[in-house]
This record gives C-alpha cells, structure tokens and sequence, in this order.
C-alpha cells in the first residue's frame, strides 16, 4: 500500500500514478536494470528515456519554455517512486538542480536556449563545486575563471563529479576572485564565485575515473580545468554573485536527495516485511510475528513519513517561491532525516533477511553505499544541523 | 475517419486476486484497462497520428470506470463515452446490445477492441457487436495495414499466421502482440482531465436488462502443490514413478 498522505492536490497524485503506471510496466525490466546499475555501474539510459517521455524533467520547465510547469514538487514525487523501486536517479537529481540554476538564474536568451532541451530531457547535466582540498568548505575552491575579452578561462581541479561521462554539461563552481583576495578586501567569503555552464566536450577539459563504489550506477570524476574556454553566455548569474544562484540550486538537490531517501526507505521496508512474512526460523512462526522484527521496522515507518512530509512541503515551498531561508530550513530537515532513516532502513532490512541481506541477490546489501552517502553528500549531516541550529534556533555559528 | 475502441476496466490479473464469497473481492484490487484493450486504443491512437482520426473511446461498467478511459484518453484518444452501471451484467448478449446502441449512434469506421477482457474472458462482446451492427470482423489482429477502405489484418490463427483482407467499416479485435503500448505522458494527463466524457445510463440507450446467463459463482484455481523431485539413477527414478503413478496417484 502506497502511504502518501492525504494533503496531496489532485495534480500531484496525478504525478505518482504516472510514475508508478510507468514503473508497473518496467517491472519485468527490473532485475535487468538491477544488473547493470549494481553490477555494471551504469545506470540504463532507457529509464531516462522513460522519464524524459513521462514529461519528468518538462515539468521543470514553465510553459513559456516548452515544459508544463508542474514544478519541482512533481520531480520530486517521481524521484521517490523510482528509488522505492529501486531505481534512485541521481543525473536527474543534478540535472534538475542545473535546471533550477537556469530557471532562476538565466537570462532569457540563456532560458531560451536551454530550458526547452531540458524539458524535451536532451540535456543531461553534472555539477561541480567540489574540489580535493574544497568540499564542506567550498568557499576556499581553487578553480579559477579569468575573463579573457568575450569568453572565461577556467583552470583547476574538481574532484568527486558524479555522473561527468554521462553528461552534456557541467556546472562549475569557479572562483572569479581568489579566495585570498576577496577576505583581503574584507568582501563577504562567498563573493568572487561564478556558475559556468562548461560543454564536457570542451577542449581543455579532460576526466578520470575514481576509485569508488558509485551512486547507483553513476560513478564520480576528477575534472581537470586546463584553460578551458567558456563562451560568456554561458555563465549563469552575476559574475562575481554566482552564489547567488546557486543556492537556488543546492536547495533543489537537497530535497531530491531527501525524496531518495524516502524512496529508498519504502523500498527496505517492503522487502524487509516480505521477507519476515516468508522467512520462519522457529516452528511454524514468520520471523514477521516477532515484535524484536516489527519495531525497528515500524518505528522507521513513522520516520519516513515524518522525512516523506517535510520533504513535500520543502518543494512545495520552493515551487512557491517563498524566502530561500524557508526553502532551505525544510530542504536541511528534509534532508536530514531522510538520509538517516534511509540508512537505517538498509541496516533493518539486511538485519531482517539474516544471511540472506549480504547475499547480491537480494540488492539490500549494495544499496547500503548509495543510501550511506546521503548522509556525507550532497552535504554532510554535521553541516545541516549547524544550519538548523543556527537558522531556526538561533544559536551561534561555531566554524 | 472514426474510431471507436471499447474498452473495460478489470482487474488487473498480475496483482493478488482475491476471492470472496463466490465473487472477485473489489475492495483493495488494482484496475487497470484490459490489457488487450490497451493495444487496441494504441492502436486507434497510430491510426489518427499517421492521418486524421478522431478516437472515441466506449465503456460499460461502474463510476471507477472512469480512471481506465481518463488514461487511455491521456494516452491520446478524443473523447469517452461511459455507459454507467454499478452492477454490471456479464452477460456478453446483454453488454453487447448495449454498446451496440451506442456504437451505432457514433457510425464508425473502424471499431477496435480487445481480443478478450482478461477477468470474464469469454471473447464474445466485440464480436457480438459487430453482428449486431452487420459489421465485418477480424479476430486476434496481430499487424494492420490500412489503404483508404481496403483493410489488410494479420491474425492470429493458434499459432499461424492467417492474411485477411476486407473492407471499412470493420471490427478489429487486438492480439498482444500488435503493438506496444504508450503510457500516458504528464502533459498527456493534464490534457485528458478536460477531455469530454460523457455517461448514459442503460435506460437511455433504450435496453432493458434482460439476461440469458448469469455467474453463479466465482472460485480460484486449486493451489499447485510442491512438485516432488525423485532422485536415484535412471532406473531407479523409473522404478519408482511407476509406483507413484499407480499407487499414490492411481493413474496406471
Ligand atoms: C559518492 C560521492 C559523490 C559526490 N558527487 C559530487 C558531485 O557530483 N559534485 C560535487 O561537487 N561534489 C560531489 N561530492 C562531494 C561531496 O559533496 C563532498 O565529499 C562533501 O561535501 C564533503 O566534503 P569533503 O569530502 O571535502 O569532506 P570535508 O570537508 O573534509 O569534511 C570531512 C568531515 O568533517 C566534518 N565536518 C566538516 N566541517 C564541519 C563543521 N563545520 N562542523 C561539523 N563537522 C564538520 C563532517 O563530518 C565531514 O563529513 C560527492 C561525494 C561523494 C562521496
């Protein structure tokens, strides 16, 4: 039984009943798909196809652009229901975030020129601010952009791209006054940074593989920035307040992580109460009758709905343009409880399925990785309760 | 051109069915368009994108009918007719002389259905309709080849492949096979919430309920039991199914 809640419009059920109508046909699909985003690392095109034809990444877009205009909440449902079956996409994540960097941020001749692509899902889209050296603290980058008459030069190293050899572009997060500069001048840290939409084909640009377990069939990237040429309509928002925008952004990718979180959750503790129902150990009894099995279980359903909440009024409140600070109040919660109950929703299940949860067979154990970075990526768990303590509870901040 | 497709909501038979009372338990059961009327409505939509159809689509059955024609209609067909009955019969002479009336009201060129519904199964209303109506019929249609009033169908023919050429109007009945189904797009979905859908009641297609046969009962198939698996060497196996077989099973 799907527990949504019952404050939904009548437009956002709309929206999960295509998306599970979509994924009830796909079923037979499923353990094809689970091969190659587990075992080959390749999350399968054909579901982006399946999302772009659904209208998924139209809904981003307004009308005047050639999208629907549903809004992110409806990216966000969808993102739920494809990670409760197992299926999180996280290029559609960023994709979405990049979108949302345009929408908000663009000029209209840049809105023209790419929102309509991205509704038609043409364009798929990394993004990168992270930097060896840079992560938490990504104000202290390195990557430079140097204006050079008409175009940007960026130079430097990202480190942790996700998805980059899959994308058209990415986004990157450039200095456009050093770091140390900008402190000498007494500017505020987060000024002298801009957006720049590089093409992954540009000359100058080149990627390497690292070493990790992925994120659901997307695996990460060093980005090597050698003087690569970026053409001046490319950068999104000011040239030095790129910040700016980007925070519209990051807020988008917050809530959708949490949306996976929610999905992932669902999908642990389905598998987690069928097993118990099926699995008896002593006698006759399903594991299933045990209260030792059904609390954790339980108690994890209350939690996902508490994330599921917080995570819809989060993109309610985005798709209604209220305060960014709002925005990101909710998208933190959000964001938070869903990447610890979703991991905590792995551990369950695989506890659940006894043996049988390390077993590859039953995926519980390979979801453990995707599920544990939510609570490290998009942004550490640390970090989201300093925001909290400091915006809504008002306490000093203490780095 | 016009199309009409019927098309039935059922249940949909690859979730649990549970049975209650000698009767299929609605309460908590999937719904879905009948599987096979899913091709015959993808297969109107074809039709009218590779020319210029209007699609029409016709339902007999309860309220909740609606969800199956709103999605076929977000599929991309024109518009829907329900005949509305929250008891509906089952009885396929009945249901058939209603959708005639129905039908013969929207005089279409082509009517497309599915091959069966896929809960009562009998594969008798479309054809009875078309008898109705004096229409030619293709059954179990596997590929469809339209040249102005020339109509060439491939069907199925228990594993052949029989060649049928006739002409407009026709009924088409839709095997799986003939196509691959779209789903609804979101914008398809929003669209399909403003598409016309109107409902008539049985009364004023002017057919009075009079049926000739009547489900008594409904009853799932007998549980399969483990199959059991007999080891030993060839001879052995041999020995001993020949005693399975007339001792337990009493079969030889
Ligand atoms: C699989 C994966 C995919 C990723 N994909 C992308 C991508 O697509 N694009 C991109 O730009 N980046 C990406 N990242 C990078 C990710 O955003 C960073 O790893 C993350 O923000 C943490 O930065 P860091 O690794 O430098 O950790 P550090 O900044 O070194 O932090 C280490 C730890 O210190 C603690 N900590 C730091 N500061 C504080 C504080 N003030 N208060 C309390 N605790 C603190 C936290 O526990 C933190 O986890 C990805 C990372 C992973 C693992």
């Amino acid at each position: 039984m799907l527990a949504i809640g019952f404050m939904l419009t009548d437009e956002q059920r709309t929206v999960i009943d295509a998306v599970e109508e979509l994924l009830r046909k796909l079923k037979p699909r499923q353990e094809a798909y689970f091969k190659s985003i587990y075992d080959d690392q390749h999350y399968p095109d054909e579901l982006w196809e399946h999302m772009s034809a659904l209208g998924l990444f139209g809904a981003l877009v307004p009308e005047a652009y050639g999208g629907s205009g549903l809004g992110l909440l409806a990216m966000t449902l969808a993102m739920e229901r494809f990670a409760a079956h197992g299926l999180g996409n996280v290029l559609a994540v960023l994709t979405t975030m990049d979108a949302m960097a345009i929408l908000r941020g663009g000029t209209e001749a840049q809105k023209r020129r790419f929102l309509p692509a991205i509704a038609e899902g043409k364009l798929r889209m990394a993004f990168a601010i992270t930097e060896p050296d840079a992560g938490t603290n990504s104000f202290r980058m390195r990557t430079l952009a140097r204006k050079d008459g008409s175009v940007y030069r960026l130079s430097g190293r990202k480190a942790w791209i996700t998805g980059a050899d899959r994308a058209d572009y990415v986004l990157v997060v450039a200095r456009t006054i050093p770091y140390e500069e900008v402190i000498a001048q007494g500017l505020r840290e987060r000024y002298g940074m801009g957006l720049f939409l590089v093409d992954t084909k540009a000359e100058g640009l080149s990627m390497q593989a690292m070493e990790t377990v992925g994120i659901e069939g997307f695996r990460q990237f060093f980005l090597y920035l050698d003087d690569v040429e970026v053409p001046e309509d490319h950068r999104i928002g000011d040239e030095h307040d790129g910040a700016e925008v980007m925070f519209d952004a990051l807020n988008p990718e917050r809530i959708l992580f949490a949306a996976k979180g929610v999905g992932m959750t669902e999908y642990a503790l389905a598998r987690a109460a069928e097993y118990a129902k099926a699995r008896r150990v002593f006698g006759d009894t399903p594991i299933a009758a045990y209260q030792g099995v059904q609390h954790p279980l339980a108690r994890l359903k209350v939690l996902q709905e508490a994330a599921r909440m917080l995570t819809y009024q989060a993109a309610e409140a985005f798709d209604r343009g209220r305060a960014r600070s709002e925005v990101g109040l909710f998208a933190n919660m959000a964001k938070y409880l869903a990447s610890e109950t979703a991991f905590e929703a792995i551990d369950r299940a695989i506890q659940t399925h006894g043996g049988n949860g390390f077993s590859k067979e039953y995926h519980l154990i390979r979801m453990m990785a995707p599920a544990r970075l939510m609570k490290t990526a998009p942004i550490n768990n640390e970090m989201v309760l300093n925001y909290i303590a400091e915006r809504a509870l008002g306490l000093p901040r203490s780095y | 051109m016009k199309i009409v497709v019927l098309l039935k909501q059922t249940f949909d038979t690859e979730e649990k069915v549970v049975v209650e009372g000698g009767k299929v338990k609605e309460d908590g059961a999937q719904f879905i368009i009948n599987p096979y009327d899913e091709y015959a409505v993808e297969e109107a939509i074809r039709i009218k994108e590779s020319g210029d159809a209007e699609v029409v689509l016709i339902s007999y059955g309860p309220a909740r009918a609606e969800e199956a024609l709103r999605k076929a209609l977000a599929m991309g067909a024109d518009r829907a007719i329900l005949i509305e009955d929250e008891t509906p019969s089952a009885d396929e002479a009945y249901v058939a002389e209603l959708i005639a009336r129905a039908v013969e009201k929207e005089a279409p060129d082509i009517l497309l259905a599915g091959y069966f519904s896929v809960d009562n199964g009998a594969g008798q209303v479309a054809l009875r309709v078309a008898e109705r109506l004096g229409m030619n019929h293709v059954g179990a249609v596997l590929k469809l080849t339209l040249d102005g009033d020339r109509v060439r169908a491939e069907r199925d023919a228990e594993g052949d492949i029989e060649v049928v050429e006739t002409t407009l109007p026709v009924l088409l009945t839709a095997q799986q096979g003939l196509n691959d189904p779209r789903y609804p797009s979101l914008p398809g979905i929003m669209k399909a919430k403003k598409k016309p859908l109107d409902r008539l009641t049985p009364g004023e297609l002017g057919v009075e309920r009079k049926e000739t046969t009547q489900v008594i009962e409904q009853y799932l198939p007998p549980k399969k039991e483990a199959g059991k698996i007999i080891g030993g060497t060839a001879e052995e196996a041999a020995r001993e199914l020949v005693r399975l077989l007339r001792e337990e099973a009493k079969v030889v």
